[in-house]
């Protein structure tokens, strides 16, 4: 079953003569506990399709289905509630909130769900230690180095059972080593806890992780494609692996 | 590693989240303001200094006044009772009768030999249950038997007392066995003896409680004047409590307007990580309430911090406010309801500045959020302008109400304040709606400019959600000095009632009469013992007093004040003639360097009260017609229609001459010889007053022993300069405040609304632009903000005070030919010119920091 379904999603801004065309008749499905990485040079509509596969902005014509539910008919809220119960967000600069700590960072998609603040932390707490971050996890993001920040970040985006992990070059603002941890901690999401994942990258050799690569080409998919070898690690193998 | 989370961790709610999500956004907005309370200082200092300001100032102009006035003690009521012994016990015997438990107060004056002072023979029981308050022991003790008195410190000083000594007071010697005081009037001068030893009291001061009975039926029942809290309250029109809560409410609304401004940067620093909070499923309206806790909690902060400050400010200051108010006061004693609804003031205010940003930042879409995109700019609002000149026109129809209301036109001959207050309200919204066309304007009008400027001037009205209110803030500070300006303008320039000091510093008038004017001394204050009762000196007596006095001082220069049975007016209804009207004698004219060759002979009045040659529908009255008022007098009697010639000359002509003195008691209009000759006024003419100027101005030695000599001299008096403040005192001081006040909020506006454009600032820095020209555009911006607030100023107080003086009961708008030019001047140019100078100063630092988006 597809988690994530775009039909035909066209996304244009500006008018007239300015008018620029993101994206042009997408199609694109993405199932549970596969991990699709999305690849083009700059300008070719990745972040926008990410976008609106998060929900984030609204596709100019086409549809977007996720979790089964057509987005053009819910309101700001109800998409709101989507992106709190189903969608988790990674971003290439982590975007933690800065007042706010590890934990708080966390939590905060439970609480603004709803959840009590004591059961939100619990659960935060947690995500932490299962990232191996739980010693950190008082510590604010400002305290914390560039892959400790994108770790928290993915525990965030998978806490509270989420359905739907889009990435926007997770590992972007990070160097090679942090980079494919990142990726793995992604890979393993996707596969252990079922969630379908989208994920932007430049990087071909960190694409490898996913199961399938689109290649986008002025808002078109000009490509998709399963990598012909599994995740290639620069990295020692893990003990176990 | 396994990062699976198979567990639900918590509930969910089908809704926004409820409060679990409300606290935790709160939460976060909260630990903003902990981590970022240096970028929220310029608020919080607002807010802070603001609210100290309100706690100090209404405490003290409300302790100022004293508890009850200082008559009531513990006490609900008193009332005053006169008249023979055997009356007054009578109406003692039934008040106590009425309402149980009284203390009775008994006040013999007692003159000061020597002086026009006068203290009180008091008999109060130091214990007694309601006036016990108004008794305080110094040192020694109170009187115990008959023979014992205890008396103030004053009058121990005018008597050389000290505890011990003996004294004999209308006629009965007494041992002085202490020193007391009222603490709730410390000017009350008295001398304490037991209950019932004041044989001949004056009146006699009942305090009682008459639970739930109002003065007036206190009145009816007992046939005795009653005082009570609330009587003694509304005796006074403008109630401290009021003037200090509206004063609250207007800084709120200053701060407010500028913390629309500061709380727009601020969020939108904070944009990308809203943005954030949006991609995690936060709805509009946790992020409306994100901006929303920040200002409230900035105001919180800003308000507790406020209190603190303000009351240990008040502790540091109530010493000094106690010998100033003569009373002393309380600790606590401070005005809670007000410090608590200026508190709420400042919550309330920062909670609705921060709204407007918060809108338009949970509007923004989530991508431009998260790429740190500002929203973008809105245009003015079309309906703005037609609503704000909606307002425009309601302030000036209630200023025009409100100068009908003052002038009793209509026959309401009621305060005009809750017009005037409703009318300054209308007249804030209008200018705060049409601030931001306004700036449209200014950057239309800067188009040809160098680019500097003309950016600096486009920028205003690009960003007019933070230039807007800074410029309506800056035009309200200017405003309320414009109007203080125009008004004292107006009411001084009024050559009918004059107003303004008495006379110099080095002069003094002798008085025949005991009728003092506004200059004179009374050591008892307000309750001192009345006019003296001896006959009065004859003309010959009182000539040799004012020779006394004028030897004293040292001085010759002394001029004979003669006065004529004749009087000024003024056809105009509502406007009458005030001060007292001289002739003009040889003496006077040489002592003021006035030849006769300077004046014209068809002259009939001579005065230096600048348009008063110009006034029309003037009136001379004489003979059975005019009677002048005296110095210090009420204004002169009602004028004639039409004008009867037999004792009525219309328009007289009037000659303006500059060497006369301006005081208002002193002889700044005359009658000439020839309208003396001609109306036939040469038999009524009297000596009043002599004039004795000194060489430097009078010490309040000086002062004193020529009250006890004009004292010595049954009736007599002496005038010197009183309190009244000159104009150019008030204007000039409104001014400052005015240009003070709109340059601090224009220094905190400045900043944030450069911050907005700091990301072109790089581009013009990256592009070639030196410190010059930022320069040129942070001195541009303040120019142009000072500039045009300080024509929205004007003109918003002259639409206000065209209204006021609108009323064609009185004389048309004569009032407003009296310009305060050279003030509005400065305001208008001077202002611009320092907004001008210290944003060049101040600007021009390396860019780089500017603007930056504080995520992490």
């Amino acid at each position: 079953m597809s988690l994530l379904e775009l039909r035909n999603v066209s996304k244009s801004y500006g008018e007239g003569e300015a008018e620029v065309h993101a994206l042009r008749e997408i199609s694109l499905n993405v199932g549970q506990g596969e991990m699709a990485a999305v690849m083009g040079p700059s300008g070719s509509g990745k972040s926008t399709l990410l976008t609106i596969a998060g929900t984030l902005e609204v596709p100019t014509s086409g549809d977007v289905i996720i979790d089964g539910r057509q987005v053009r008919n819910l309101s700001r809220n109800a998409k709101a509630r989507l992106r709190r119960q189903t969608i988790g967000y990674v971003f290439q600069d982590f975007n933690l909130l800065p007042g706010l700590t590890a934990a708080e960072n966390v939590s905060l998609p439970l609480e603004l769900d709803g959840a009590s603040g004591r059961k939100a932390r619990i659960a935060a707490l947690s995500a932490l230690d299962r990232l191996g971050l739980q010693a950190r996890a008082a510590h604010y993001p400002d305290q914390l180095s560039g892959g400790e920040r994108q770790r928290v970040a993915i525990a965030r985006a998978m806490v509270g059972n989420r359905k739907l992990l889009l990435a926007d070059e997770p590992s972007g603002a990070l160097d090679s080593v942090n980079g494919e941890a990142v990726m793995r901690l992604l890979h393993d999401a996707c596969k252990n806890a079922g969630m379908a994942c989208v994920v932007v990258t430049h990087d071909a050799q960190l694409a490898s992780w996913a199961d399938r690569v689109v290649f986008l080409r002025d808002g078109r998919i000009t490509d998709q494609t399963a990598p012909a070898q599994g995740p290639e690690s620069l990295l020692a193998p893990e003990p176990g692996k | 590693m396994s990062t699976a989370l198979h567990e639900r961790p918590a509930q969910r709610q089908t809704g926004d989240g409820g409060i679990n999500a409300r606290r935790a956004v709160i939460r976060w907005a909260i630990r903003l303001l902990r981590r970022e309370w240096k970028q929220q200082l310029l608020i919080l200092t607002l807010i802070t200094v603001a609210v100290g300001a309100t706690v100090v100032a209404s405490t003290v102009a409300t302790d100022s006044q004293g508890p009850a006035a200082g008559i009531l003690g513990t006490a609900q009521d008193a009332a005053t009772v006169t008249g023979s012994q055997a009356q007054v016990n009578a109406k003692i015997q039934d008040l106590e009768r009425h309402y149980g438990k009284v203390d009775v107060i008994e006040n013999e004056s007692v003159q000061v030999p020597g002086t026009v002072a006068a203290f009180d023979l008091r008999s109060q029981d130091p214990h007694g249950q309601y006036g016990g308050p108004m008794l305080s022991l110094l040192s020694g003790q109170y009187p115990a038997t008959a023979s014992e008195i205890a008396v103030t410190s004053g009058v121990a000083a005018d008597f050389h007392l000290s505890t011990g000594k003996s004294w004999t007071v209308n006629g009965a010697t007494y041992k002085v066995t202490g020193i007391v005081s009222n603490p709730e009037n410390l000017l009350d001068a008295f001398a304490l003896v037991l209950p019932g030893q004041v044989t001949r009291p004056d009146t006699a001061t009942v305090l009682f409680d008459a639970p739930g009975q109002s003065a007036y039926s206190l009145q009816n029942s007992t046939g005795l004047p009653v005082s009570t809290a609330q009587t003694i309250a509304n005796s006074n029109l403008i109630n401290p409590e009021t003037i200090s809560i509206t004063a609250a409410v207007l800084g709120m609304l200053l701060i407010a307007l500028v913390g629309v401004g500061g709380f727009t940067v601020i969020a939108q620093r904070r944009l990308k990580a809203i943005g954030m909070l949006a991609a995690q499923g936060a709805t509009g309206r946790h992020i409306r309430l994100v901006v929303r806790a920040n200002g409230a909690a900035t105001g919180v902060v800003g308000a507790v911090a406020g209190a603190v400050l303000g009351f240990v400010v008040w502790l540091i200051y109530r010493p000094q406010a106690e010998t100033s108010a003569d009373h002393v006061m309380g600790v606590f004693q401070v005005p809670w309801a007000v410090i608590g609804i200026s508190m709420a003031l400042a919550v309330i205010g920062t909670y609705f500045a921060a709204s407007r940003p918060a809108k338009a930042i949970a509007s923004t879409p989530i991508v431009a959020a998260l790429a740190g995109r500002p929203p973008a700019l809105k245009k003015t609002r079309h309906l703005a302008i037609p609503i704000g000149i909606g307002f425009l026109v309601m302030a000036f129809l209630l200023f025009g109400a409100a100068g009908a209301a003052g002038n009793g036109g209509g026959g309401s001959g009621n305060s005009p304040l809750l017009e005037v207050a409703v009318g300054f309200i209308a007249l804030a919204i209008a200018i705060v709606l049409l601030s931001p066309a306004c700036l449209a304007v200014v950057a239309k009008a800067g188009k040809r400019a160098p680019i500097a400027t003309r950016l600096a001037l486009r920028d205003l009205s690009r960003y007019r959600a933070r230039s807007g209110p800074a410029l309506a803030a800056i035009s309200l500070a200017t405003l309320i000095a414009v109007l203080v300006c125009i008004i004292a303008a107006a009411r001084y320039g009024d050559v009918l009632d004059y107003v303004g000091p008495n006379l110099s510093g080095n002069e003094l008038v002798v008085h025949m009469t005991g009728n003092q004017g506004p200059g004179s001394v009374s050591k008892n204050g307000p309750n001192g013992p009345g006019q003296n009762s001896s006959p009065p000196v004859s003309l010959a007596q009182a000539q040799q007093v004012a020779d006394k006095i004028a030897a004293d001082l040292g001085t010759t220069n002394m001029i004979t004040l003669e006065q004529a049975s004749a009087n000024l007016n003024h056809a105009a209804a509502g406007r009458s003639w005030d001060g007292p009207i001289y002739v003009a004698t040889p003496q006077l004219l040489h002592a003021f360097g006035i030849s006769q060759s300077e004046i014209n002979p068809d002259a009939d009045v001579l005065t230096m009260r600048p348009g008063m040659s110009a006034e029309s529908q003037m009136q001379l009255l004489y003979g059975g017609g005019g009677e002048n008022p005296g110095p210090g007098g009420p204004g002169g009697n009602a004028s004639q229609l039409p004008c009867d010639p037999g004792s009525c000359l219309a328009n007289p002509p009037i000659q303006e001459i500059g060497q006369l003195p301006s005081g208002t008691s002193a002889p700044n209009t005359v009658f000439t010889q020839h309208a003396i000759t001609t109306l036939g006024l040469g038999s009524s003419i009297t000596t009043t007053s002599w004039l004795i100027t000194t060489p430097n101005n009078l010490t309040p030695a000086q002062i004193t022993t020529a009250q006890q000599f004009a004292a010595a001299a049954s009736g007599m008096s002496v005038e010197t300069r009183n309190s009244t403040p000159s104009i150019s005192q008030i204007i000039d001081v409104a001014t400052f405040f005015g240009i003070f006040l709109a340059l601090g909020i224009l220094g905190m506006s400045v900043g944030l609304v450069r911050s907005e454009a700091a990301r072109d600032l790089r581009t013009l820095t990256a592009t070639g632009a030196n410190g010059r020209t930022r320069r040129t555009i942070t001195a541009a911006t303040a120019g142009a903000l000072a500039f045009t607030g300080a024509v929205i100023g004007i003109v918003g107080g002259y639409i206000a005070a065209f209204g006021f003086f609108s009323d064609n009961s009185r004389d048309g708008l004569s009032e407003l030919n009296s310009i305060p030019l050279s003030n509005l001047l400065f305001i208008l140019i001077g202002m611009p010119l320092l907004a001008v100078i210290l944003g060049w100063l101040l600007a021009g630092r390396d860019p780089a920091g500017i603007g930056r988006q504080p995520l992490e």
